[in-house]
């Protein structure tokens, strides 16, 4: 294994995804050459130098957003909204109707016909 | 998803208030962290995370909750950025370079940067810590948006290659061989600052 090689490997070395053997050859290479020793070592802390890179939002985040939104919609946005239309269950009202066809349909089916006078 | 978000969600599609709030006191630092990132601007990230959850909101009826409402979010965001990049790439003269990272954006009162914060006292290791975030800073502005997108989400914001996957819609064998490359040419960048 020659320094490229043993360089292409560091992210899955580090990752803990690199398989056997190759884990064990890197390791054997590393054991022997102090090149990518100090190469590993300076992966290693941009890694955890790019882990500690946390900036938070400004403590404004919240109420900009919420300027912005009340702007742009004239304050629709979060005005109450007819729940009549927006909450309609379609669902239930077909289920309903399938059900009311079903049984008008058996109450026809099976019911006595009305006004049919029987023959003489 | 869990439970807790769905019921979030749901209450954020019926424009509660109230969860609109949670959403970006719970996400606001997520994305404001993966944006400012990005785009290495203060002043940019504070715009670009406002569209973020406007976009969020206005669009909340299409998510079908098929992948993690965080990987959404996350999406939304990296989109937005990729598309203030190419934007400011076309007009030079705006804001788009990169400002000393930690600093205090215009009327924003200054902030110790996150390699400092709560870990170290002293004003020369302030200073040097402040310095090492504007350098890592400096190399990450120095990758291409795409290979950037990768070392944040994976380094920074310490994502899954799932959750990274989901999110740009590469491969796992792409984000792995890029976000190597990308990782190296960090470290080169960094290298070369410090020799």
């Amino acid at each position: 294994m020659d320094h490229k090689q043993a360089q292409d490997e560091f992210s899955d070395y580090l990752d803990g995804t690199l398989a056997q053997p190759a884990r064990a050859e890197l390791d054997q290479h590393l054991a022997v050459c102090i090149q990518c020793r100090t190469e590993l070592a300076k992966f290693r802390q941009t890694l955890g130098s790019l882990g500690r890179l946390k900036q938070t939002a400004p403590a404004t985040l919240l109420t900009d957003v919420k300027q912005q939104i009340y702007r742009r919609s004239r304050g629709r946005f979060f005005a109450p909204r007819w729940k009549l239309f927006g909450r309609i269950p379609f669902e239930w009202i077909s289920l309903a109707t399938i059900i009311a066809m079903l049984v008008y349909y058996l109450a026809i089916l099976h019911g006595s016909p009305t006004g049919v006078r029987p023959a003489p | 998803m869990s439970l807790a978000e769905r019921l979030l969600i749901g209450r954020l599609r019926d424009r509660d208030p109230s969860a609109f709030e949670e959403i970006v006191r719970r996400y606001g630092d997520k994305v404001f962290n993966l944006v400012y990132r990005m785009l290495g601007n203060r002043h940019e990230a504070e715009d670009i995370t406002q569209e973020v959850f406007i976009t969020v909101f206005k669009t909340v009826e299409t998510f079908r909750g098929e992948a993690k409402f965080t990987t959404w979010l996350l999406r939304i965001a990296a989109n937005q950025s990729k598309n203030r990049i190419k934007y400011l790439a076309r007009r030079p003269t705006d804001t788009g370079d990169v400002e000393e990272a930690g600093g205090p954006g215009p009327g924003q009162p200054a902030t110790p940067g996150p390699i400092a914060h709560g870990q170290i006292d002293g004003p020369d290791i302030l200073m040097e810590a402040a310095e090492l975030e504007s350098l890592m800073q400096k190399a990450i502005a120095s990758l291409d948006e795409e290979h950037r997108l990768l070392v944040i989400l994976r380094d920074v914001e310490e994502l899954s290659y799932q959750e990274i996957g989901e999110i740009t819609g590469l491969p796992e064998g792409t984000i792995k061989s890029r976000l190597h490359r990308a990782r190296m040419a960090i470290k080169e960048e960094l290298d070369r600052h410090t020799r």
